[in-house]
């Protein structure tokens, strides 16, 4: 019987892990950080991906830090902004979009609840800045050049700071506390403010000897009027000093029937307030209920608490009989071929109908009030006339917000205050401006989402206090979400183009030729000598967040 | 969200640089199979992509015993093998054939019967790619309907044999089918028929890229629209009557599936929908089997 010889430990002379199969590749994935479209569509440039994930991870401190690097009133904008982020984002095509809005919201009153304090600033630099109104766009800007390093004084005219945050947008949507608390919060950070000082045009002179950088943010407090009233008419009121008034607690005498004019927020805004004050009201616009620039949810709103909108109709004579206004109306289309931003409505023969009012509310658009600044700064269609960097083209003056533009949203304006900030501190240092726009790509598209990671949920809405309710007193209308439904809304988020460690590349690899390493960024390298280019991890990549690049050897 | 991690442990007894082509879906399917069943486990491996792949000699891609057999005798080399390490009191090693649709549903199905109806204490895993692709995409009774082969230019005329009931009709211990985009159940499978004494079978879908003209990087997308359009139910079946449904038809149209496949471009809208009519017969008639 032969010897049983011993069988050898490994029956080959090797593995395939000498091959080199990386040759074979045409292509190379990589790991990078995208935009993603809701950042994109974000009138501040939030990093909506990167607080949401914060947040997904419980992270809510760290997720508010986030949000205040680009936008010091997120409990305000959680409240008030018309969110163009929701429109654009990917979840949308999917079942519906995050609820991006509601979720800064909780995060912003946690905050302000915790009392989180924001970050010091840089240290100082050499740029002494005046900033002229204390709304929304002025404090943006003074808050970005102050987190910058610049000695920042503000020129409020008001008795208090916060422009309509305070004084134009009613309670019951934004309540003051928060307003309040946001600004408080904001001054920690060592802004100076100089309240009821109107600056004229000797004033701005002044301003310019003594600082660096004027930037001029007083807003549009003028309400236009159109025909057939006129100011200082007994019975006809300025729409943004009404809400002034009421937010001052100085209600003026309106008598039962109010008609509103306009058909954008603020003509909502004062319709809801005379409302909640016990009138009956109606709203008459110009334009037709489908392209009315209110937010369709405040005209839905306002529907339910009882208001009538006339739309597409205007006030063709008036007559004042026995303290009230005796009122011929006609309905209107609207020339669809006048420019942007003018009105040329075409009557309709034969569709005359007749109103009673006992107060005219005008809300329909305001312009800035420009007497003081227009002989020397350029002033063009009741705007400021500024460049892409907010500077009005005087040397050290800039400009942002409604004073110089026409898309009034409060957001907008916070965005185009932070946008002069990096103008006005590039200014002020001698530096080129414009550095961080020319990186910017494409965001993430939705056919880049591989959905099938993602389980269709349901998007849960702010809850809304109902109708008989609201209008009793100003509480607010839409209610924060609780801590859990915070939670399961953020979870819903894709997270565009930003990498969550999932795993998933690793795991697709038939290669193994990804390798993980959590502490390092991207957590993900590719294996070289490996990879063959087939592009498996990025089609599995849940989030867009790989790119294959074409090899050139 | 995969949850592979909770279910295997990388051993790398799969290594990088094997020869498979570029986003192979049944090398990825290696992975998981070798990397779950661990370092005390052989393999028997007939002609086949999988050959080429586990190969070739004097390198191997597995870090563990491979024998090539011939393709008629996956089943009887991989029952003598574990036969011979029972004798030597080596039971805790397992023995995995793992085979072609050519080398299972054809050449060596008469070896597996046999292997199943003695109840062979092993593991037998087909690597599903629905034809003779390592040798240029011929037919194999495993190629769907009306789908083209370099053997079936016009489609090929007949179903797909359903080798999942003809299994489970033995009576074998553990039947599962699965596939590469749904990685956590294929790897979760691997590991259950582990755990399990006598014969397991496991059929995996694997999308061949070249053979069915798909996307280098879609092989896992594909696969997973070939669960939930029906053509491929993922589910187990225990001693021949416990059925359980892991992931079925979601209702998508099967035209999702197959125009993503070159295999199927030739076909006409009526060709496909008799596709669609004979996959909602099939699911309809497999729903029975289901107690819940």
């Amino acid at each position: 019987m032969p010897e049983v010889t011993k069988v050898p430990p490994v029956w080959t002379t090797g593995w395939t892990d000498i091959l080199n199969t990386g040759t074979w590749r045409s292509a190379t994935p990589g790991h990078q950080n995208r935009l993603s479209p809701c950042q994109t569509a974000c009138p501040v440039g939030a990093e909506i991906a990167v607080w949401v994930k914060q947040a997904k991870e419980g992270q809510y401190q760290e997720a508010w830090l986030t949000l205040a690097a680009n936008n010091p009133f997120p409990a305000v904008t959680g409240r008030v902004c018309h969110h163009p982020c929701e429109g654009s984002c990917n979840r949308g095509e999917y079942d519906a979009a995050v609820t991006i809005n509601a979720l800064e919201q909780f995060i912003a009153d946690l905050a302000l609840q915790e009392g989180w304090s924001l970050p010091a600033p840089a240290d100082k630099r050499d740029m002494r800045v005046a900033v002229i109104g204390g709304g929304p766009a002025g404090l943006s800007c003074a808050y970005q050049l102050r987190m910058a390093g610049a000695e920042v004084t503000v020129f409020e005219a008001q008795p208090e700071l916060g422009g309509v945050l305070r004084y134009g947008i009613p309670a019951y949507r934004l309540s003051k506390e928060i307003v309040a608390g946001e600004i408080k919060r904001l001054l920690a950070a060592g802004i100076k403010v100089q309240t009821n000082v109107k600056v004229d045009a000797q004033k701005l002179a002044e301003l310019q000897k003594e600082y660096s950088a004027v930037c001029i943010a007083i807003g549009a407090p003028k309400a236009k009027l159109p025909p057939p009233f006129s100011g200082n008419e007994p019975g006809v009121l300025n729409g943004l000093q009404f809400l002034l008034d009421v937010n001052r607690a100085q209600v003026p005498e309106l008598g039962q029937h109010v008609l509103v004019i306009g058909g954008g927020s603020v003509a909502m805004d004062v319709a809801r307030t005379a409302r909640r004050l016990g009138k009956e009201v109606q709203v008459m616009s110009l334009e037709d209920r489908q392209s009315m620039p209110a937010q369709e949810e405040e005209v839905l709103e306002a529907f339910e608490e009882g208001i009538v909108l006339l739309d597409g109709a205007m006030v063709q004579e008036k007559v004042k009989e026995n303290n009230r206004f005796k009122l011929t109306c006609v309905k209107v289309t609207l020339d669809a071929t006048a420019p942007a931003g003018v009105f040329k409505p075409i009557v309709q023969p034969g569709t005359e109908f007749n109103l009673v009012a006992d107060t005219v509310i005008v809300a329909a658009g305001q312009d800035p009030e420009l007497a003081d600044f227009s002989a020397s700064l350029p002033v063009n269609n009741n705007l400021l006339t500024v460049d892409a960097n907010q500077n009005t083209g005087q040397a050290g003056i800039f400009a942002c917000g409604d004073v110089a533009s026409n898309e009034r949203f409060v957001s907008m304006a916070i965005g185009a205050g932070k946008r002069a900030a990096r103008r006005i501190e590039a200014f002020c240092l001698g530096r080129q401006p414009g550095d961080g726009a020319a990186a910017e790509t494409e965001p993430v598209a939705y056919k880049e989402i591989n959905t099938f990671y993602f389980p269709m949920t349901p998007r849960k809405e702010k809850e809304v206090l109902n109708p008989e309710l609201r209008q009793q007193d100003f509480r607010e209308v839409k209610l924060a979400f609780a801590a859990s439904d915070a939670q399961t809304q953020a979870e819903r988020c894709f997270s565009c183009g930003h990498c969550i460690q999932c795993d998933n590349c690793f795991y697709y690899c038939p290669d193994m030729a990804i390798i993980k390493d959590a502490m390092s960024e991207p957590s993900y390298s590719i294996l070289d000598q490996y990879c063959k280019g087939c592009g498996l991890c990025v089609e599995e990549c849940p989030r867009g967040v790989i790119v294959l690049k074409e090899v050139k050897r | 969200m995969i949850n592979v991690a909770l279910q295997i442990a990388e051993e790398k007894i799969f290594c990088s640089g094997h020869h498979a082509c570029p986003g192979c879906n049944e090398a990825l399917a290696f992975r998981y199979i070798m990397n779950t069943l661990g370092k005390d486990t052989i393999a028997v491996v007939p002609p086949s992509c999988g050959a080429i792949i586990s190969g070739p000699q004097p390198l191997s891609s597995m870090r563990i015993p491979v024998y090539q057999t011939t393709l008629e005798a996956s089943a009887a080399s991989a029952a003598g093998i574990k036969r011979a390490l029972k004798a030597q009191g080596k039971d805790h090693v397992q023995v995995v054939a793992i085979a072609g649709d050519g080398g299972t549903y054809d050449i060596g199905f008469q070896a597996l019967s046999s292997a199943a109806e003695r109840n062979e204490d092993i593991i037998y895993i087909c690597m599903d790619n629905e034809g003779y692709m390592n040798t240029g995409a011929q037919k194999s009774s495993s190629t769907p309907y009306l789908a083209y082969t370099t053997s079936t230019p016009g489609g090929k005329p007949t179903a797909k044999k359903n080798v999942a009931e003809i299994m489970a009709a033995h009576r074998i211990p553990y039947m599962a089918t699965a596939t590469t985009g749904y990685l956590d159940d294929l790897a979760n499978k691997v590991r259950k028929a582990k755990e399990i004494k006598g014969m397991r079978f496991i059929v995996i879908l694997v999308p061949c890229l070249d053979g069915w003209g798909v996307a280098d990087n879609e092989g896992a997308k594909v696969s997973r629209l070939a669960v939930q359009t029906g053509f491929f139910p993922l589910y187990e079946v225990e001693n021949g009557t416990k059925y359980t449904l892991n992931h079925g038809s979601e209702g998508i149209p099967v035209a999702a599936y197959i125009n993503r496949q070159k295999r199927f471009r030739h076909l006409a809208p009526e060709q496909v929908e008799s596709i669609q009519q004979r996959v909602d017969a099939d699911w309809e008639i497999f729903k029975t089997k289901f107690n819940s």
